[in-house]
């Protein structure tokens, strides 16, 4: 790649996120089998699909937890998959939302978010606590500053990873099914704090099973099955005439117990609360 | 037979002057054994593949040999390669060495039972693989590690005896020299094993006291 697109004047032509024909195998296994996207800055894109079907692999290829077999990854225009990016340089452009929230247990909340911040990108205590608090204050954790992970619901601890995931100031955020290991009435608080992030113009990538919240909160919907992207489009088109009869039985499954819901989706905000 | 225990009262001082031998002996063997055992344990989980050989080779050596060998080894051999050290020295190294293999593995284990996601995490947020170390999973890994640890303590302290063997006047071998002084050798012997009892004892107790604060905050 040239590096002549440093300039903010031509960034925004460049892709925040760009793959080229990214494959991967673990094994004989092929996870991924020649996948391309590009995500422009400030998309919300949501990757659905069945269970297998490589979607947690492609956002972990993107941040670099596995070593990819071909292709490419590019953020801003630049490849991370040469091996010639530390794990730093990786940090300050993806931030990572795992579905097992991987909060440092021995560490309270602040200690978890200023740990990166100081550590690795320099920054002073003060500041990074000054910050670590105004990104608490954002998920609505502010009085858990001292507790630790384990004294958290685990909606709180989605929270404060998605605060640690923020301090570190990346340009694209990865959420890797982040409401799939709660208990159904915590789905909403942390959907939420993901809406809101999504609003303020941060570039996503969100892989999830709560199909009215990637309809409403998405500007592109992908649809994955068997290491390919089989169809994408904005929500509206995918949820309600998707074209790939894969997608199509997909969704009736999914969408078979939330069907009335859906409906009103359209008219009222934020629906995916279940706690109505 | 009675046992008569004011046969060896007069020897009382000697025995426990040979006690804190054993003590300097053994907490010299437990802190360097037990840093040169984390930092074995880490070569041995560590990303580099013949780093990881070698430290699996110490270990397998350390803990396929009697400890009374590599005593020998260091005391005796070494001169034979023009080294001379002093019987403590050499001692405490060959015990250094010998509970870092221990320790070593023991490590090893506390680090592989860190959850994979919080390797995964430190990743993501930037961190080394020697910060990640550092900061997230050796706290963890100590926990895990504690029961282990404390259990390689005693037996340290128990085994810094055979130093006997290198005429270092620690308790064992002060034993010997009250027995074939008073010919008291039922007494002494047992007057050694509870100078032993307590010294592991009082460890156990501690390790049990450090463990309890650990896991509870």
């Amino acid at each position: 790649m040239s590096n002549n697109g440093n300039d903010s004047a031509s960034s925004s032509f460049i892709p925040a996120l760009e793959v080229r024909d990214l494959r991967k195998s673990f094994g004989n296994v092929s996870v991924l089998e020649g996948i391309s996207l590009s995500v422009r800055e400030g998309e919300v894109i949501s990757v659905i699909g069945p269970s297998g079907s490589g979607k947690s692999t492609l956002a972990r290829c993107i941040c670099r937890l596995e070593e990819i077999d071909g292709g490419e990854v590019l953020l801003y225009g630049d490849r991370i998959d040469n091996g010639k990016h530390s794990n730093r340089d990786i940090a300050r452009l993806v931030g990572m939302i795992f579905q097992q929230f991987n909060l440092f247990p021995h560490l309270s909340v602040l200690e978890n978010i200023i740990l990166s911040p100081v550590r690795i990108l320099g920054n002073s205590p003060k500041a990074a606590e000054d910050k670590a608090m105004s990104l608490l204050e954002r998920v609505g954790l502010c009085e858990k500053k001292s507790a630790r992970p384990n004294e958290l619901s685990g909606g709180q601890r989605q929270r404060v990873a998605i605060a640690r995931a923020l301090a570190m100031n990346p340009k694209i955020m990865l959420f890797d099914e982040p409401t799939s290991a709660l208990d159904p009435e915590l789905v909403g608080e942390v959907l939420d704090v993901i809406a809101d992030l999504a609003q303020s113009g941060m570039t996503m990538m969100i892989i999830t099973h709560e199909m009215l919240f990637a309809k409403e909160v998405s500007d592109r919907v992908l649809f994955m099955d068997g290491g390919k992207i089989l169809e994408q489009g904005p929500p509206d088109s995918i949820f309600t005439s998707p074209q790939v009869p894969r997608t199509q039985l997909f969704l009736q499954r999914m969408l078979a117990h939330v069907g009335k819901e859906l409906v009103q989706a359209h008219s009222d905000e934020r629906t995916w609360t279940h706690d109505a | 037979m009675t046992l008569d225990f004011s046969a060896i009262t007069p020897y009382l001082h000697m025995l426990l002057r040979g006690a804190v031998i054993t003590i300097q002996a053994s907490s010299l063997s437990l802190l360097c054994g037990s840093i040169l055992g984390i930092l074995v344990g880490a070569i041995r989980v560590s990303p580099f593949a013949p780093l990881r050989a070698l430290a699996a080779g110490y270990i397998y050596v350390i803990r396929g040999t009697p400890l009374l060998i590599q005593l020998f080894l260091i005391y005796f051999g070494l001169p034979s390669l023009g080294l001379n050290l002093p019987a403590f020295t050499a001692g405490v190294i060959g015990l250094t060495i010998n509970s870092s293999g221990y320790v070593g593995e023991i490590v090893r284990g506390g680090i592989e039972a860190v959850p994979k996601g919080q390797w995964e995490a430190s990743k993501v947020l930037g961190l080394s693989y020697v910060h990640t170390m550092r900061f997230i999973i050796l706290p963890q890994a100590i926990r895990n590690m504690l029961p282990a640890i404390g259990n390689e303590f005693v037996t340290l302290i128990k085994e810094s005896s055979l130093l006997s063997t290198l005429a270092i006047t620690e308790l064992t071998m002060v034993g010997q020299q009250v027995r074939s002084v008073t010919y008291a050798s039922f007494e002494t012997f047992i007057m050694v094993g509870i100078i032993y009892l307590v010294m592991t004892s009082i460890t156990s107790l501690a390790l049990q006291y450090i463990e309890k604060r650990w896991t509870v905050d």
